[in-house]
């Protein structure tokens, strides 16, 4: 280490400091969480016909959902990355539009659709009906196949073409280089996929409580009626633990799969040859998958404007009067400024925290980077009913503060791994040369590594402003009528039965969310010029 | 800091009884050697054999576990980088992309108060001198290797360190570069007086540059003399046959053509 020993404490201290607040704020809670068990019966509530139930049908629905959604990522993945396709940012666009809305808008959009009244079993007379297990698989699949998608292609577009190549030449069959190449390279990524999506699933409940009836009760519903309606927080803890497995698992795996990362690899990229064949199906399947995205869309902008859908379509403005009314701007209201304070203050946490762990190497960091990204192992319902359990009574609890909080803990981990690999591949060099040019670090920090991280950053910025307009996960046991953020009025829509209301509240979200994600990508688009 | 009254004169850098031990591993043994003022020195040696280890400690960016460095007489063994009055030039360069190529060189000269002023000026004579006006509103990435090199060479420079380290800084570079660099390296050592510490694994481009070379084995100085003197006498069966012996096969392989 270059730097003078007083610096190298200083810079030391910080890390203690931050290591200290994620230490606080993700791992007290939940043992606060945990030693709330003991007033509960653990065993009686475990070996309940009710529990084991609703176990297997989380597992049952997850498992499923799982299974369809990575299978579906990863064609359009192979679709955007090796076909010759065109518009595929437009394509990659529409895909992920799911994951600006919250998943119980999903949920909403499969019952406008298909329920009971739905208006495509009116308009196709279907003899079927979503409520149950395929309704749940449909809409968890909606909203989680955008994330593997994201994934799947990020790996498919660095993988090396030489390898095919020389497979190629010595006549080796394409079903073979799939067996001896694309699969021993894609079982690491997809190891964390599976988990990432499975645990994405499993723990979500919206999507359940909205398309679900008796029989698909699952944990997280379970653990939302508890806790909400029964208001007994050691059950809630004891379902809370269960959860937090298939989470905790999943960041080992994630951990223990972690590649070096050869930045000095050469990459031959795939050179993407005419077949008109393959790019055919590929649209078509594109296709097929925008409109299964864009049908709810479309339902709730029909839903909001028409006055009775089927009955009366003549135009109107009531039912967005009637969703203000019920306070939809101030909640919007809530939601962005939780949403900018949440996106500013994790990402000057998350640099921070980024920069002790990528360009300064000493023994906290380490541990810092551990602790930086085990918020990723915690459930947002775990999280939110831990920091309910410990923050109860305190000055904290029904503020914004605690709102902001939460979700700045909960939507960690990716930004700052964002940054984290940003700083990683720049020239471990800099800070060194820095230094013999008598260039203090906190320049160097600001005047050479900021500005070649400004696209990142951005990224950032939009990752905790989407996710915290959307979320209801976290927020549900800790936000009150006049700190409650938007997403939350679904629910709550829900019970009265004002289904035109919910759809505008999730166009309100989707419209801010959209307008966020097309000007980080223009400005990530104007960097890279 | 005591100074010390057994250095000559003219002696730059002294390293004595340099060692380090990496986890049992003993990197560094007992090195010790003398660089003249305005020498250019190669350190010459396979990958592992600690001419890294030694880079990094003259820099600073390591302590050893034993032994003292001297810079004109003045121990700075102890001393962060910054005030080492030493360059460095790594194998990658690392520039500052996000900077032009005067953006660069003018740099480290802005963020000093005494320089600001003359900041501009100075660069631009520096990029003159080594052959980038051409080149100054561009980027690095817009850049060959070699000018690259250059850039990052123009920049060491600006702070006028009296000693510049360079790291394998030619390896990334295809030969027909690599020649005009090293005639253009000679010239800069010239005209700066700088001394040079050049790190290579390359035995020919460690006897065309260099005054005198150290050959590098397992964490031991085998040699330390001119080029001449080593292909001459060598100092043991290993610099015989990893000096003479590799250069005679490049001499011989183009004398078949001669």
């Amino acid at each position: 280490m270059y730097a003078s020993r007083k610096s190298r404490w200083s810079l030391t201290g910080l890390q203690v400091l931050l290591s200290a607040f994620f230490l606080i704020s993700v791992v007290v809670p939940l043992i606060r969480m945990l030693a709330n068990m003991t007033g509960a019966d653990f065993a009686a509530i475990v070996t309940s016909n009710r529990f084991v139930k609703a176990l297997v049908n989380s597992l049952n629905i997850s498992l499923t959902a799982t299974a369809i959604s990575v299978t579906l990522a990863m064609a359009l993945a192979w679709c955007v990355v090796r076909t010759g396709i065109k518009h595929k940012n437009l394509w990659i666009l529409l895909f992920t539009l799911p994951m600006l809305i919250p998943s119980i808008s999903h949920g909403m959009g499969l019952l406008v659709l298909f329920g009971s009244n739905g208006i495509l079993t009116r308009l196709l007379n279907l003899q079927f009906h979503i409520y149950g297990f395929w309704g749940v698989v449909t809409g968890s699949v909606m909203y989680s196949f955008p994330v593997a998608f994201l994934m799947i292609a990020d790996v498919l577009k660095y993988e090396d073409s030489a390898p095919y190549e020389a497979a190629q030449v010595l006549g080796i069959s394409r079903i073979r280089q799939f067996a001896v190449l694309s699969f021993p390279y894609l079982r690491k990524p997809l190891i964390c996929v599976v988990f990432s999506v499975f645990t994405l699933v499993v723990t979500d409940y919206g999507v359940p409580l909205m398309v679900g009836d008796t029989d698909t009760l699952t944990l997280p519903v379970m653990m939302y009626q508890d806790v909400i309606q029964g208001m007994d927080f050691g059950k809630g803890s004891v379902i809370g633990l269960v959860l937090l497995t298939p989470a905790v698992a999943a960041f080992l795996i994630d951990l223990l799969n972690q590649d070096s990362g050869n930045s000095a690899f050469v990459l031959h990229p795939f050179i993407i040859r005419e077949n008109k064949l393959r790019d055919g199906f590929a649209y078509a399947l594109c296709l097929a998958v925008s409109l299964f995205v864009l049908l709810p869309i479309g339902v709730f902008l029909l839903l909001t404007f028409v006055n009775k859908y089927p009955v009366d379509l003549s135009m109107t403005l009531r039912h967005i009067q009637r969703a203000m009314d019920m306070g939809a701007g101030k909640y919007l209201g809530n939601s962005l400024f939780i949403a900018v304070v949440v996106s500013l203050v994790g990402t000057v946490i998350g640099v921070t925290a980024a920069y002790f762990t990528a360009r300064v190497q000493t023994g906290a960091s380490r541990f810092l980077h551990l602790v930086a990204i085990t918020s990723q192992a915690v459930p947002g319902l775990v999280l939110g009913l831990a920091y309910a359990l410990t923050f109860r009574g305190s000055f904290l609890y029904n503020t914004l503060t605690i709102l902001i909080m939460v979700n700045l803990v909960h939507f960690f981990a990716s930004p700052y791994l964002m940054i984290y690999n940003c700083f990683h591949k720049l020239n471990e060099n800099l800070e060194v040369v820095g230094a013999t040019l008598g260039v203090s670090r906190v320049r160097v920090f600001f005047q050479v590594l900021l500005p070649q991280a400004k696209a990142t950053i951005v990224e950032m910025l939009a990752y905790f402003f989407v996710n915290s307009m959307m979320t209801i996960s976290a927020v549900s046991f800790l936000a009150n009528s006049s700190t409650r953020p938007l997403s939350l009025l679904i629910p709550s829509l829900e019970d009265t039965m004002m289904r035109e209301s919910m759809a505008f509240v999730s166009l309100m979200i989707l419209g801010v969310n959209l307008m966020i994600r097309l000007i980080s990508n223009w400005y990530k688009k104007r960097v890279s010029q | 800091m005591e100074k010390r009254d057994l250095s000559q004169k003219n002696d730059k850098l002294v390293v004595e009884n340099l060692s380090m031990v990496f986890s049992k591993n003993q990197i560094l043994k007992n090195v010790s050697f003398t660089v003249k003022d305005g020498e250019i020195i190669s350190i010459l040696g396979a990958s592992g054999c600690g001419k890294t280890t030694i880079l990094r400690i003259l820099i600073g960016l390591l302590q050893p576990t034993g032994g003292r460095i001297y810079k004109d007489g003045r121990d700075i063994t102890q001393l962060p980088s910054s005030q080492r009055g030493m360059g460095i030039v790594f194998q990658n360069y690392a520039l500052f992309e996000n900077m032009t190529v005067l953006g660069n060189v003018e740099y480290a000269l802005k963020c000093d108060k005494s320089k600001r002023a003359t900041a501009r000026e100075t660069a631009m004579s520096l990029i003159r001198r080594v052959g980038l006006a051409d080149y100054v509103d561009h980027m690095p990435r817009q850049l060959s290797g070699g000018q690259q090199q250059r850039v990052a060479i123009a920049r060491t420079l600006a702070m006028q360190p009296d000693v510049i380290l360079l790291d394998e800084p030619m390896s990334a570079l295809d030969a027909e570069t690599r020649l005009t660099l090293r005639g253009e390296l000679q010239s800069i050592q010239k005209e700066f007086g700088t001394t040079m510490i050049y790190i290579t694994h390359d035995q020919e481009e460690a006897f065309a540059l260099s005054d005198r070379i150290i050959v590098m084995r397992d964490g031991e100085i085998q040699q330390m003399d001119t080029p001449q003197n080593i292909v001459q006498a060598p100092a043991n069966e290993f610099v015989k046959r990893f000096v003479c012996d590799n250069l005679r096969i490049k001499i011989d392989s183009l004398s078949r053509f001669a």
